[in-house]
């Protein structure tokens, strides 16, 4: 019976947990399809003047490269643990 | 008849004193400097995966506007180019930097008014196509701007929250569009990355206080 080494368990965890961060970080600020921004525009308005008038705010909005990133570092992660599983295996 | 000649000259010459004076008063001289953080212009550029749009809110200068007179109207605007501000803190060097704006290099856009044409009225407003020199990163190129001009008479106290204070308020709104390879902006370079026409919005406030 072939067990899976700790090693090969750490790294697909890592990488599900790597792409589950990216995704819920990306879903939680907004699900922003264009690229990360660290300031949110707030349109104000003026009564007096009627001008309509944006404010920057800092806050943080994760863009589609978090998403890739993440996406990226769990394919990394899910290859490394393949490599290490299959050495094991030939080592056996 | 010469006591009647000098009395007539005498005459003509005050009433063309009143009438240059009336005309002086009548022309307000409208400071954009902004207390409140109100003005602003805003641009936007096409790009593939989302717009570029930023902000800029460093505006400074004078217009000086007849509401009976429009078409005498005259100014200098300048933008602070470290104001314009993105959300994107990367895009933002890139914007700020050599290649785009060098604003270390180039820290004011200036708009100088030079003449206005197709004045018309829209109730409280008054529309024109401004014709003036733009300068953005050195490079002038006349544009003409359709420009509204909105008078608020005696609402600059209103404005500061202070009643004593006297004078009048002038808003100017002006939506254009220039090309970025007319002044030096990565001129013909990242186009497919980065569209050519900027998308210009300008909506500013100007106070003329009254003694």
């Amino acid at each position: 019976m072939k067990t899976t080494s700790r090693l090969t368990l750490t790294l697909r965890a890592t990488a599900v947990a790597a792409l589950l961060a990216a995704l819920g970080l990306w879903l939680a600020t907004g699900a922003h399809f264009g690229w990360t921004q660290t300031s949110r525009v707030i349109q104000k308005h003026d009564e007096l003047t009627g001008i309509d008038y944006p404010v920057r705010e800092p806050g943080f909005v994760a863009g589609v490269e978090v998403l890739l990133s993440g996406g990226a570092l769990a394919v990394a992660l899910g290859g490394a643990s393949v490599l290490t599983h299959r050495r094991r295996s030939v080592a056996a | 008849m010469k006591t009647t000649s000098l009395r007539s000259s005498l005459q003509l010459a005050v009433a063309l004193s009143a009438t240059a004076l009336t005309a002086h008063a009548a022309s307000q001289s409208f400071d954009f400097k902004d207390p409140k953080g109100v003005n602003n212009v805003q641009f936007k550029l096409d790009a593939p995966l989302e717009s570029i749009t930023g902000t800029g809110t460093g505006i400074s200068g004078t217009v000086s506007f007849d509401r009976a007179a429009p078409e005498s109207v005259s100014g200098r605007l300048v933008l602070d180019t470290a104001s314009l501000t993105v959300g994107n803190p990367l895009m933002g060097e890139h914007l700020r930097g050599a290649n785009w704006l060098d604003v270390a290099k180039y820290p004011a856009i200036v708009f100088e008014a030079v003449k206005i044409a197709h004045v018309r009225t829209q109730g409280a407003q008054v529309v024109g196509d401004v014709t003036g020199r733009l300068t953005v990163k050195g490079v002038t190129k006349d544009v003409t701007v359709p420009v509204t001009f909105t008078l608020l008479a005696d609402k600059l106290g209103a404005r500061l929250g202070n009643d004593k204070l006297k004078g009048d308020l002038l808003v100017l709104r002006a939506n254009f569009e220039i090309n970025r390879n007319d002044y030096d902006l990565m001129a013909g370079q990242v186009t497919d990355k980065v569209a050519e026409i900027i998308h210009l919005s300008l909506s500013i406030a100007g106070a003329a206080p009254r003694a």
